[in-house]
């Protein structure tokens, strides 16, 4: 079903791109035209929306902004990558892991503004210590980064982080950055690439987009959220702040915090950002709960 | 008579043990901040910390460590001031929070056979794996699913506002 549907993407992104004048003076413009009425074929199946002034010439799809995915796009661009993610990296072999991440994640989601989102998480088989997220509400933790935490309120830090940048859709705006140069240059090129290679165009190849670093606002962003949203949920304010500190005393070096270090502001000037934001915020938040003997470890 | 004095020595000093233990954790602070007599942002100020300088960590209360730097002060600084641990090459910044931090790639290694990284190249070449997102899919939770797992562990919601963006810079840029 779900394929049947990235294949109407396809097929209308096909169709809206043959019939595009060539001679677009405002390339990314136009493009931006394509890649959306493309895509909202996938919605637009049943009810038909009456054109916008940007719509392709011809076309009864609805004009669509990536200013503004709809839900479903949001979450099909985020289904794709998360596969892409775990075709590098599987699931853990172990339900009851799987599960508890499930329900920490889902409890810290639910305090967030995208409640409505299918929240999906995953600890997958790395040995390096990260976290990802996609659009659409996809989250997975390294069981490397896993392996750090002490308690599920150093969890809930780190799913919060990940939740927020989902919030925030901070990976969409990079897509979005990018995604317009890179189909203006295939354009250029050779007119009409494959499936594949179109679809490669809205997320890139692969699971990169997990390899690229966001703004270091959005980083720091995503942790002042991550103590809030920890916070909401009854947690002890300080899980995200204390794995930070962990994955601070891991020499630069290693390999396993590579990709980490390479993507993110060290753990160090995250401390202090965030150092600043709370000041005496949190002093009278009281009573929140660490559950050190319900957090599930992993076997050795 | 003697054997008895030694004895009770032994039995008193048992207890105190754990407690010397854990004295044992060391911190470097993140910036200059004020030593307090108890962990409370209005406390009585006993102190100084300055950037860099090594902590002894004693103990830690919520937000607040109580820390002890040589032989000139001791008391309560706030948690985020502080960065546990010694280990690490540090951040970006250079000078006195890079001195002794020869110890990166050592020691903390942990065994990983079998088990891969993940680097940029890996990330770009993966290709999509439809049966990992079906098990993805069946550990899904419901938020009601997600609400009952939160009363379990006796988790309440609480009302509180996001926090704001730091009008003044912090940190070392």
């Amino acid at each position: 079903m779900k394929r049947l549907r990235v294949l109407g993407f396809f097929w209308g992104f096909l169709f809206a791109v043959c019939v595009l004048p060539a001679e677009a003076l405002d390339l990314g413009e136009a493009l931006k035209g394509v890649v959306i009425g493309g895509t909202a074929v996938t919605s637009g199946q049943t009810g038909e929306a009456p054109p916008k002034t940007e719509a392709i010439p011809g076309e009864g799809k609805p004009a669509f902004s990536l200013k503004s995915p709809s839900r479903e796009q949001e979450i099909d661009i985020g289904r794709e990558i998360a596969g892409n993610l775990l075709g590098a990296s599987p699931l853990v072999d172990d339900a009851a892991l799987q599960t508890y991440v499930n329900q920490v994640g889902r409890w810290v989601a639910n305090q967030s503004e995208r409640a409505d989102l299918p929240w999906r998480f995953g600890v997958i088989e790395s040995a390096d210590i990260n976290a990802f997220a996609a659009p659409g509400g996809y989250v997975f933790v390294t069981r490397g980064l896993y392996r750090c935490l002490e308690n599920e309120a150093q969890l809930a830090g780190v799913l919060s982080h990940e939740i927020a940048h989902v919030v925030r859709s901070h990976h969409l705006k990079i897509l979005k950055q990018s995604q317009l140069l890179d189909i203006g240059a295939g354009w250029v090129g050779k007119r009409v690439g494959t499936d594949r290679e179109i679809l490669r165009k809205v997320i890139g190849s692969g699971a990169e987009v997990c390899a690229r670093s966001l703004d270091r606002s959005a980083e720091f962003e995503a942790d002042r959220m991550g103590v809030t949203l920890t916070v909401r949920a009854g947690y002890e304010p300080y899980g995200l702040p204390e794995v930070l500190q962990t994955i601070g005393q891991t020499g630069r070096d290693e390999s396993r915090v590579t990709l980490l270090f390479k993507t993110h502001p060290h753990p160090d000037d995250r401390l202090l950002e965030l150092d600043e934001s709370i000041g005496n915020r949190l002093d009278a938040v009281r009573g929140g709960k660490t559950l050190g003997n319900r957090f599930y470890r992993l076997k050795p | 008579m003697k054997i008895h004095a030694f004895l009770l020595t032994v039995l008193l000093a048992v207890p105190l043990l754990p407690g010397m233990c854990r004295a044992a954790e060391t911190g470097r602070a993140l910036k200059a901040d004020v030593l307090r007599s108890a962990p409370y942002s209005d406390a009585r100020k006993t102190g100084v910390i300055v950037r860099g300088e090594t902590l002894q960590i004693l103990t830690k209360k919520g937000a607040w460590l109580n820390v002890k730097n040589g032989k000139r002060a001791s008391g309560w600084v706030r948690l985020l001031s502080v960065r546990r641990g010694t280990a690490g090459s540090g951040s970006t910044s250079k000078g006195v929070l890079d001195v002794a931090s020869g110890r990166a790639g050592t020691g903390t290694i942990v065994a990983t056979t079998g088990v891969r990284g993940l680097n940029e190249e890996e990330l770009k070449g993966a290709r999509y794996n439809a049966a990992e997102v079906k098990k993805l899919d069946g550990y899904a939770q419901t938020p009601r699913q997600g609400e009952q797992f939160a009363r379990r562990g006796g988790l309440r919601a609480v009302k509180f506002a996001y926090l704001p963006e730091p009008k003044q810079k912090g940190g070392r840029r």
